[in-house]
């Protein structure tokens, strides 16, 4: 018999978390499954980490965004996305806002490590427990979360197409004029 | 003996790209290794979602060169969930074809490298030679020679003629014979062996933990190929014979490499076979409700996921991408650790290291 890795997701997430959680799966024309998980606490994402490891998966990327929450505050919310035998799950907690922390799920599932100090870094949410807390990308000279900051495209282009560029071009068209 | 730490990077020859690796040796042989990344980062994640999904099919194209064509393919499949598009049949084996025809000239470029790291530089300039053809190619069917622009959100952008096809038939015939020889010299030749048997061993347990994807987790006997795995376009119809060694080590990787060009080929000539008539792309401009997908698909260095949330208005509210070379980095100190200093930027090769990619 083909072992059905959702269904045996589905029976040990249920025997864990009880009714903590609300899970879809959803089967494409080729015959991809790929699910999706809310979880209602954030604390259970360790035991989320704890049976994607004992069936043998892994995780692919985890995304930490900005959302809104119910009172329309701004709110982070972090996806994580595993690999069940090449079907993803993407299981969805939301960051509490009081504290800004999540625990790390790097001590169960080592392939969490680089992609948790990413968003660490990137959205100034703190990663409880992580073995290697350190900077990836950015500098230290840099503030956390600095995607949650509003940086003008101009800017963030390094002004690639700023002022400078439109009053050279300007000044190269003038100049042909001026030959003519 | 006594312990030295030697820093290699983030500027050194044998690294197109800028890493950092601070290496710590007991005499010639390493014994552990820390990486400091992040000398490329170009916040081109943060670019992508202040501007409009289509203008980030252009954006995303440039995150990197050689598997480019990934980037917009895989971008697009996330779109096309959200938005329930449906693509022509001749589209899918067209996404294909311009996938393959791709992975066959990157992994030429690992391969050649690897010969001019080890100081076989004939071999080196006989792999380059070889991959001029598949620029051709390029070239000839896409006006370009690195970034294809193959892909638009419902289908492609290139069709290919009558008269195309026979010259990508021919094309690919010319390079099955120097590939074939090559391949012998690669699992033959004396100084290619001695330089790469047995040299940075990645066991497939600590592969598995580590999370490795592409030719370095199947190098270490995991399949994992995505095109089978979850099959995308039109590699549900297609046979992909997944190319999984067992030698763990920097010879096996190049070897799986060496044998995805062949089957590259093989699955490509399917293609011009098989392709349907019909169009290419749908005929009008699609409008994104809100909503989220995942895709993902098999670049040259392994699977490629983007993660995609929308609101309805045509400025994405988070784009994610995880290249495969991201995940590959940490297995270095599983790889490294009692090789000798000289075999590091062999190593180092030998996963095939995107860093622009990994960065973004």
């Amino acid at each position: 018999m083909v072992r059905n890795i959702q269904e045996e997701f589905t029976e040990k997430l249920t025997r864990a978390l009880g009714a903590e959680f609300s899970l879809r799966w959803e089967r494409n024309s080729k015959g991809v499954v790929t699910g999706w998980c809310r979880l209602h606490d954030h604390r259970h994402i360790t035991t989320v980490a704890l049976i994607v490891a004992s069936l043998g998966g892994r995780v692919i990327t985890i995304t930490a965004y900005k959302t809104k929450d119910d009172q329309q505050r701004d709110s982070h919310e972090i996806a994580y996305h595993f690999d069940l035998d090449g079907c993803t799950c993407t299981v969805t907690i939301e960051v509490p806002g009081d504290s800004g922390k999540v625990n790390s799920i790097t001590p169960i599932l080592k392939s969490a490590d680089w992609t948790e100090r990413e968003l660490q870094e990137l959205y100034g949410i703190k990663v409880v427990g992580h073995p290697n807390p350190k900077r990836l990308f950015l500098d230290d000279t840099i503030d956390e979360g600095i995607m949650n900051d509003f940086i003008p495209l101009s800017i963030a282009m390094q002004g690639a197409t700023s002022k400078t560029l439109w009053e050279k071009v300007l000044a190269a068209t003038s100049q042909e004029g001026e030959v003519k | 003996m006594s312990t030295y730490t030697i820093p290699v990077g983030p500027l050194h020859v044998a690294l197109e790209e800028p890493m950092y690796f601070r290496v710590e040796v007991e005499g010639e042989t390493i014994v552990g290794l820390e990486l400091t990344a992040g000398h490329v980062h170009r916040g081109i994640e943060y670019l992508a979602m202040k501007r409009n999904i289509y203008q980030n099919l252009t954006l995303l194209e440039r995150v990197c060169s050689l598997c480019s064509n990934n980037h917009p393919f895989t971008y697009c499949m996330a779109l096309e969930k959200i938005a329930g598009i449906q693509i022509p049949e001749r589209a899918e084996y067209l996404r294909v074809i311009a996938d393959e025809i791709k992975r066959i000239a990157s992994h030429l470029f690992n391969i050649a490298m690897l010969a001019h790291i080890i100081g076989f530089d004939s071999l080196f300039m006989h792999v380059m030679e070889l991959r001029e053809i598949v620029q051709d190619i390029k070239e000839t069917i896409y006006g370009n020679r690195m970034d294809l622009a193959a892909n638009c959100i419902g289908g492609v952008r290139y069709d290919l003629s009558e008269e195309k096809i026979k010259y990508l038939a021919r094309q690919l015939d010319n390079l099955k014979k120097p590939l074939e020889e090559i391949t012998r010299i690669y699992m033959n030749n004396k100084f290619v062996r001695a330089r790469t048997e047995g040299v940075g061993i990645l066991p497939k347990d600590e592969a598995l933990r580590y999370g490795v994807v592409g030719p370095v987790a199947r190098g270490s006997g995991i399949n994992n190929d995505v095109r089978v795995k979850s099959p995308y376009a039109a590699y549900d119809k297609l046979k992909v014979n997944v190319q999984v060694e067992t030698g763990c080590d920097v010879k096996a990787r190049a070897l799986v490499r060496l044998r995805e060009i062949q089957e590259a080929i093989n699955i490509i000539q399917h293609c011009l076979k098989e392709i349907p008539d019909g169009p290419t792309c749908i005929d009008y401009l699609p409008e994104i409700p809100a909503g989220e997908a995942v895709a993902k698909s098999e670049a040259p260095r392994g699977e490629l996921i983007y993660y995609l949330r929308t609101n309805g208005s045509d400025i994405p509210e988070r784009i994610k991408w995880r290249v495969p070379t991201y995940m590959n980095w940490e297995a270095l100190k599983v790889m490294m650790p009692g090789n000798k200093v000289a075999d590091i930027p062999l190593i180092i090769n030998s996963i095939d290291p995107c860093i622009s990619c990994t960065e973004r």
